[in-house]
């Protein structure tokens, strides 16, 4: 289990060891990995990140389009797993998990505990550094390679 | 209760002096009942104590429950009273083997097989042991001067949890906090051995009532009873590393399941302070 | 269809110390109908419910016996209640101390033959 901040780690590894999840990944809503669990390879990690906030990002238009609520939490079902993904707001914007499990849990406990990870990382963030600085394409793309060495460890 | 054992401890009750025991003993050693199959031989044994057969069947009951001295004394009276007991030499040979004293183990393969020239099995054994056929050109050795094997690292010793209840072990099962057996045997209706595979399903079960007793603010959990048509179940923490499972028939009163599993976490209790 | 189930289980919850009764997908651990006294129990019950039905059916399986058709977990505030149905529904409940077991086993085996 990887995380770019340390107060994430305790967090996610409560709801790993609660739910059962194989794999757990928490990004940003523009994709960016804010920590990880279960997964082994970088660009693996990089494309479904992307494509996690690309289905929160369809789907809540999808309800925009609508006229209703977005959704918060989008279940794929299928024989031997299925994923979860929702969508939170915290201090530090919104964010997104993807959560992987199989039959060894349960889809409810799986939300149950999503709900409790949400409070318990409100609770955790720490406060803000005063200053924002405007973030360069450069600083991203270092910011992104950092963040995938201290995923990985390299 | 199957029909057989029904008819043989009816037998038994209204003539406790006849030899039936030793077919009920059988009956119900083969049905995995290896604590009531002891009863009746020790009782069996208390009229007869100088029945070779009562005492054959006494060692194979010891060896089901792993009292591999015990069965060792057994047998080795067997042999005192019948000498060319092909039970005995067997029971004792297996011992032996098993002990890794093979020349001993060898010895009273061979007997058992020259007394039972037609037990492929025994031969086959034999040659197994000896390495090869040639044993059958050898001469017969001399008797050893025969002493209990010493106990392997697997050995257990005989202070079994349960031991105190009337029952027995039956119905019961006590594991540790990772799900290993640590006493008594759950099987299936077919008698197949399934306490290992129970044993990791119960450690579970433990983990899931806590965490929903804990998470619902239902304060701590005592027992899960389980009914289903045809047997009823409790689970519970005898300590706060164990966890025991009982099973009794349906048709025992739903109240007396709790008592039951009550009296056997009390006996499981005990036996874990002994070994603590 | 929600609110024929609720129905369902309007006399369980009329019985005396039951705190809720839900209706659960075994499967999902989700409440399908429900009321409960403490609302935002009900996801965590649901979900507890059904992961500690499917450990015990492990178990039972595993002896070779006929599926566990009630349980009965004691704790010391309360007890949790659970009566499987055919397909996936299981109904649950939730009682205070004050309860009494009887008939409230009753009634769930009542309700699961109900949905059977």
């Amino acid at each position: 289990m990887r995380a770019i901040e340390p107060w994430v780690l305790q967090p996610l590894r409560t709801f790993v060891d609660e739910s059962s999840a194989r794999l757990a990944l928490l990004t940003t809503s523009s994709g960016q990995v804010v920590a990880q669990h279960g997964f082994h390879g970088a660009l693996d990690l990089m494309s479904i990140a992307a494509l996690g906030a690309g289905i929160v990002a369809s789907s809540t238009e999808i309800a925009v389009q609508i006229g209703w609520t977005p959704f918060r939490v989008v279940a794929h079902q299928g024989r031997a797993q299925a994923h979860l993904l929702s969508w939170f707001d915290t201090p530090r914007g919104r964010w997104v998990a993807l959560v992987v499990f199989g039959a060894e849990t349960k889809l409810g406990l799986v939300q149950v505990f999503m709900e409790q990870l949400v409070r318990d990382l409100v609770a955790a963030i720490p406060p803000e550094a005063p200053e924002k600085r405007e973030v360069l394409a450069a600083d991203f793309e270092r910011e992104l390679n950092a963040s995938l060495r201290a995923l990985f460890g390299r | 209760m199957t029909d057989e054992i029904r008819a043989l401890s009816a037998q038994y009750a209204a003539d406790p002096s006849s030899l039936v025991f030793l077919r009920l003993g059988e009956v119900l050693r083969a049905r995995g009942q290896p604590d009531a199959a002891l009863k009746v031989v020790l009782q069996g044994l208390s009229r007869y104590p100088h029945l070779p057969e009562a005492h054959d069947l006494h060692a194979r009951i010891l060896v089901d429950r792993r009292d591999f001295a015990g069965a060792f004394d057994e047998w080795d009276m067997v042999l005192r009273l019948v000498p060319h007991h092909v039970g005995a030499h067997k029971g004792i040979g297996f011992l032996y083997y098993r002990a890794g004293e093979l020349d001993r183990a060898l010895y009273h393969l061979r007997a058992a097989a020259e007394l039972d020239p037609e037990d492929a099995g025994l031969h086959a054994a034999v040659e197994r042991v000896a390495g090869g056929g040639e044993i059958w050109d050898t001469p017969m050795p001399e008797a050893p001067v025969d002493r209990a094997p010493l106990p392997t690292a697997a050995d257990h010793g005989t202070d079994l949890p349960f031991a105190d209840l009337a029952g027995g072990s039956d119905g019961l099962l006590l594991v540790d906090q990772h799900g290993l057996r640590l006493g008594g045997g759950v099987r299936t209706l077919e008698g197949r051995d399934v306490s290992e595979q129970a044993a990791a399903a119960l450690a579970g079960i433990a983990r899931e009532a806590s965490r929903a007793a804990r998470l619902l603010a239902m304060g701590e959990w005592s027992h899960l009873s389980v009914e289903c048509a045809d047997v009823s179940a409790c689970i519970l923490n005898p300590t706060v590393d164990s966890t025991l499972l009982a099973v009794i028939d349906a048709g025992t009163p739903g109240g007396q399941l709790a008592f039951a599993a009550d009296r056997a976490a009390k006996s499981a209790r005990a036996w874990l302070e002994r070994q603590r | 269809m929600s609110a024929d189930l609720a129905t369902l289980l309007d006399g369980l919850t009329r019985m005396r110390g039951v705190r809720g009764a839900l209706l659960v997908s075994a499967e999902d651990g989700i409440t399908v109908a429900g009321a409960l006294l403490e609302e935002e129990q009900g996801p965590a019950l649901a979900a507890l419910a059904a992961t500690l039905l499917a450990r015990v059916r492990e178990l039972i399986a595993e002896t070779g016996h006929e599926p566990p058709r009630f349980l009965h977990l004691q704790s010391a505030e309360g007890l949790l209640l659970l009566a499987p149905a055919a397909g996936d529904l299981v109904v649950v409940s939730v009682a205070g101390r004050e309860a009494l077991i009887g008939p409230l086993r009753l009634e769930m085996l009542r309700i699961a033959e109900q949905l059977d």
